[in-house]
């Protein structure tokens, strides 16, 4: 068996865990980061996209509405490139207590969260789809941010800084020796194959599933509530600046413009288990209610996707069970388990949001530099990600600005989302992966109005093509790929979507007649070189 | 002016339907809101090939599949009916303006073909120029692509092909030719049937492979092997390469289906029938509730048109025939009929698995057994009315792949019944 060693193994790989390891890379140690799947595959790849001013949490938790909009200005500098200034507006909708508005501007201004009422008339002009009987609308310095982007830009970060990312490896087991974790047991889901981790120091940003890692070491009593959200992604912005409702938090009251679409959400509903997660046609429907609010005609708009995910809510066993999830603090916690267990070598994080990732990254790193007597600073706050070093924030426009400039030479392999054929042919290379759901969260394939009709056929034929895959594996990735798209496809089926929808059906089944294809499932067909990358640790590439 | 019918819809259902029509004498107008599923599909005449085991004999397989799956379109006309309808069609291709482009087969049995991800697709009736694609019994075959067409991979279809169950070996090598040479990088098929069309670009493409070719190898093309004489170029190149030459259909838009559109269109024009592109029917002329015609856009304006009997042939979901709202109500969008085989409120629509059957798969309009719209208790909503094509209840032509046997049988049927109907068999006396 094959056994690896580091200073550092991080356990999971969306936000937290990625900025763990860059974090932690960047103060000199030696890191392994892995995940059972791939990167930003769980929590972190499923919200709204929403950078939070703060304005969110200003009246009902003051602490988390500072922490966000530290850490909203320390990103806009680190991970500019994958964050857009869209701003953000907070409106009091017919619905709504015109009189919270005065509550909301003064937590903003105990808060330190920058916030102004503006004229109504004003803000109907530059969003004209809002509802016009909205009473009152007060401006924030909201944005929405590319989660898988960063995600994969602080694993280039880290990579540069020598650390390795292992996608595709669960951890089955973690090491115990006497009263220190001293590493974990993963096995390769792609392959099979187990390997040991030697690691000096655990770390477990595993989010919704940090009871079970906690579990594996041993420690009881660590418990968190997954709370399950739900989010639809519309066809169009039909709003270019991010808008809030100004009540006390609540379901669907956050419309979120990102890249092409707009992001409706979300809900909050406890679930037993972070890996079951159905959409249900009641949420649906009242997501679509609450579009209606705040942008009305939003039932006649095409809905592209929906999609859930689980608020990883550190549940603090003394106050017992609550009946809504959206109580319980959103604050993270960091145990670390020498004080609370009195286990050596092993820290826990939980709960936290997506804003404020880097300082859990910090909190985290800190806790594990007390218990080694290092004293390694922090460099998080000023270190700027590749891809961000200019400091330009994204621009919606910059897709079609790299096309014209390639018009006459590249492919154009997805219209919706403007990618070209040698770009996607290095992020398969580069990415070392067969699976073309990986490929759609590292450059958006895919993810358009048509959800994969056109350009899924053309990339499985280059993914052929490039040698990455025979002939069955790669017609197994296409059915792969089109039953992971209808999962998030079915429960909006409704109007234009429909129509397309069939469209697709009528492509892939009707003319191409893929379920009869010779086809071989993806997982664990990889080829000799995908193990290989996936065993030495895959060469990462900001997408 | 008033027309003894209506067709509202111009894919292959309302065609063959006004066609059929129009050369009986019928004064036919076809109103549509654009060209239809034509361009998106194929153009195949696949009858019957799943059920869900796949199919050998189609014409011998309809009765049992009509039986296993109550209220299918295939229940509402006889196999000598959908013969009779195929020997029409082969007719009208043969001798319409693109001839002597063909179709070739029948019921008898279905031919495999190979698709663009290499699956070996059953098919009844195809172009001539598709034919030779046929894999039953083995095959040697030599896949041809172009780098500039990203619709299909012909490494793919090689790879794949080659490892299909179709009772004997296939073999099947590919290449990409970089051709035609400048220009746009992005070409996509119509573009390139364009170049077919002309003997210098054939002469350039069959320079680049001629002396690649294996003894035994059948060359296969995507199928964009021209669009104004597609048999002229198809035969051109079986001369200069010395042997079979087929298409292979691919993403939409379709050189096959558009050459159909032009053979149908002209038939009709032929015929003196009239076709009218977006005019979009919006509701029922009615009298004393009788339908007497159709209320159509046309620019602007809300123009009725007279008429003694309608077809509609809107297609199903996938052209807009039908479509459900987001508060989940299924409306059929030019005459408001109801729409059968809808999930009620609070039942599933959708299962969460793609290949499995969905529960509103089927929906669609039911119909009598003379193809006249019946509502939920089985009663005649019109009685001049017909239902034709992927717009009718009963059928997932896109498993089954039946999608234009079930337009062409149906709207050839549409026609018949019109056309034994007094007011029309007094025109055509």
């Amino acid at each position: 068996m094959t056994t690896l060693q580091t200073e550092v193994l991080v356990i999971g790989g969306g936000a937290t865990g990625a900025g763990v390891a860059w974090d932690a890379a960047l103060r000199g140690f030696d890191t392994i980061l892995v995940d059972r799947r791939d990167l930003g595959e769980g929590t972190s790849g499923r919200f709204h996209g929403l950078l939070h001013s703060g304005g969110r949490y200003a009246v009902k938790d003051p602490h988390a509405a500072t922490e966000c909009i530290e850490e909203n200005l320390i990103l806009r500098h680190i991970a500019s490139d994958t964050i857009e200034d869209t701003g953000g507006l907070f409106v009091s909708t017919p619905d709504d207590d015109p009189a919270y508005g005065d509550r909301f501007l003064q937590g903003c201004k105990d808060t330190g969260v920058p916030a102004e009422e503006v004229d109504v008339a004003e803000v109907l002009k530059r969003e004209p789809r809002l509802n016009p009987r909205i009473k009152r609308a007060f401006t924030v310095p909201d944005a929405n941010i590319d989660a898988w982007k960063c995600i994969w830009a602080l694993a280039d970060g880290a990579t540069r800084h020598g650390a390795r990312i292992l996608t595709y490896h669960s951890v089955v087991a973690l090491h115990r020796d006497g009263d220190a974790v001293t590493g974990a047991r993963l096995r390769n889901e792609l392959t099979g194959e187990e390997l040991d981790v030697e690691a000096g120091f655990t770390l477990s940003a595993a989010g919704a599933w940090a009871a079970e890692i906690a579990h594996m070491a041993g420690v009881e009593g660590v418990r968190v509530a997954p709370g399950k959200g739900i989010m639809i992604a519309m066809n169009h912005r039909l709003v270019n600046t991010v808008v809030n409702r100004c009540t006390m938090p609540a379901d669907g009251d956050i419309l979120v413009p990102i890249r092409t679409v707009s992001v409706i959400g979300t809900t909050d509903i406890r679930t037993a288990h972070p890996d079951e997660i159905p959409v249900t046609q009641e949420e649906v429907d009242q997501m679509l209610d609450d579009g209606e609010t705040l942008v009305p005609g939003f039932r006649d708009a095409r809905a592209l996707r929906v999609w859930a995910g689980v608020r990883p809510l550190f549940e603090d066993v003394k106050t017992g069970d609550t009946e809504s999830t959206r109580d319980i603090g959103r604050s993270h916690a960091v145990l670390d388990h020498l004080e609370r267990d009195g286990l050596k070598g092993f820290v826990t994080m939980t709960g936290g949001k997506w804003t404020t990732f880097r300082l859990m990254a910090q909190d985290m790193v800190d806790v594990m530099c007390r218990q080694l007597g290092e004293d390694r600073a922090c460099r998080t706050r000023e270190e700027r990600l590749p891809g961000s070093e200019d400091g330009e924030t994204y621009q919606l426009g910059h897709r079609l600005r790299v096309r014209e400039r390639e018009l006459q030479d590249e492919q154009l392999v997805c219209e919706c989302e403007l990618i070209s054929r040698s770009r996607l042919e290095t992020a398969m290379r580069e990415r070392g992966t067969a699976n073309l759901d990986d490929i759609r969260r590292n450059l958006r394939l895919g993810m358009g109005p048509c959800q994969g009709g056109f350009c899924i056929y053309r990339a499985t034929g280059m993914l052929h093509a490039i040698g990455r895959q025979d002939g069955p594996s790669a017609a197994g990735s296409l059915v792969s790929f089109l039953q992971e798209r209808w999962k998030g496809v079915w429960p909006i089926l409704y109007g234009d979507q429909l129509r397309q929808a069939r469209l697709d059906d009528w492509i892939y089944q009707g003319a191409l007649d893929v379920e009869h294809a010779p086809a071989t499932a993806p997982v664990g067909a990889a080829p000799p070189e995908v193990r290989e990358a996936a065993a030495d640790g895959l060469k990462v590439s900001a997408a | 002016m008033s027309h003894d019918t209506i067709v509202i819809g111009t894919g292959m259902a309302g065609l063959v339907a006004a066609v059929r029509l129009a050369q009986s004498g019928a004064r036919v107008l076809v109103l549509a809101k654009g060209v239809g599923s034509t361009h998106l599909c194929p153009s195949t005449i696949d009858v019957l090939g799943y059920g869900p085991q796949r199919i050998e004999r189609p014409g011998e397989a309809l009765a049992a599949h009509v039986e296993a799956n109550p209220g299918h379109p295939y229940g509402l006309v006889e196999v000598s009916g959908l013969e009779a309808a195929v020997e029409w069609f082969k007719e009208q291709t043969v001798s319409g303006p693109l001839g002597p482009y063909a179709y070739v087969g029948s019921l008898e049995a279905n031919k495999l073909l190979p698709t663009a991800v290499g699956a070996a697709k059953p098919s009844a009736v195809v172009p001539e120029t598709m034919a030779a694609g046929d894999l039953r019994g083995g095959a040697s075959l030599h896949i041809v692509g172009f780098r500039k067409l990203k619709d299909f991979h012909s490494a793919l279809v090689a790879d794949n092909v080659s490892r299909t169950e179709v009772g004997g070996p296939v073999e099947a090598r590919s290449a990409e030719l970089d051709l035609p040479a400048g220009g746009r990088v992005d070409l996509n098929g119509l573009a390139l049937a364009r170049h077919f069309d002309d003997a210098a670009f054939r002469s350039a493409v069959v320079a680049q492979i001629v002396r690649r070719l294996g003894a035994e190898e059948r060359v296969g093309f995507p199928a964009v092997l021209g669009i104004k004489d597609p048999h002229g170029a198809w035969a051109d190149l079986e001369h200069r390469l010395g042997r079979p030459v087929f298409e292979i259909p691919t993403l939409p838009p379709s050189v096959p289906g558009m050459r159909v559109f032009a053979i149908l269109r002209e038939a009709l024009r032929r015929s003196g029938g009239e076709l009218i592109l977006n005019a979009e029917v919006v509701g029922p002329a009615l009298e004393n509730g009788r339908l007497v015609g159709v209320r159509a856009n046309l620019g602007r304006r809300e123009v009725v048109h007279p008429a003694d009997h309608v077809v509609l042939a809107t297609g199903g979901f996938a052209s807009g025939g039908l479509e459900l709202d987001s508060r989940w109500k299924a409306r059929e969008r030019a005459l408001g009929l109801p729409v059968a085989g809808v999930p009620a409120p609070g039942e599933p629509r959708f299962t969460d698995s793609y290949f499995e059957e969905q529960p509103l798969s089927r929906a669609g309009i039911a119909v009598d057994r003379e193809l006249r719209p019946v509502g939920p208790g089985g009663e005649p909503v019109y009685d001049n009315v017909r239902v034709a094509g992927a717009t009718l209840a009963g059928a997932v032509p896109w498993t089954e792949k039946s999608g234009d046997g079930i337009s062409l049988a149906t709207g050839f049927r549409a026609a018949e019944l019109i056309l034994q109907t007094t007011t029309v068999a007094a025109v055509t006396a």
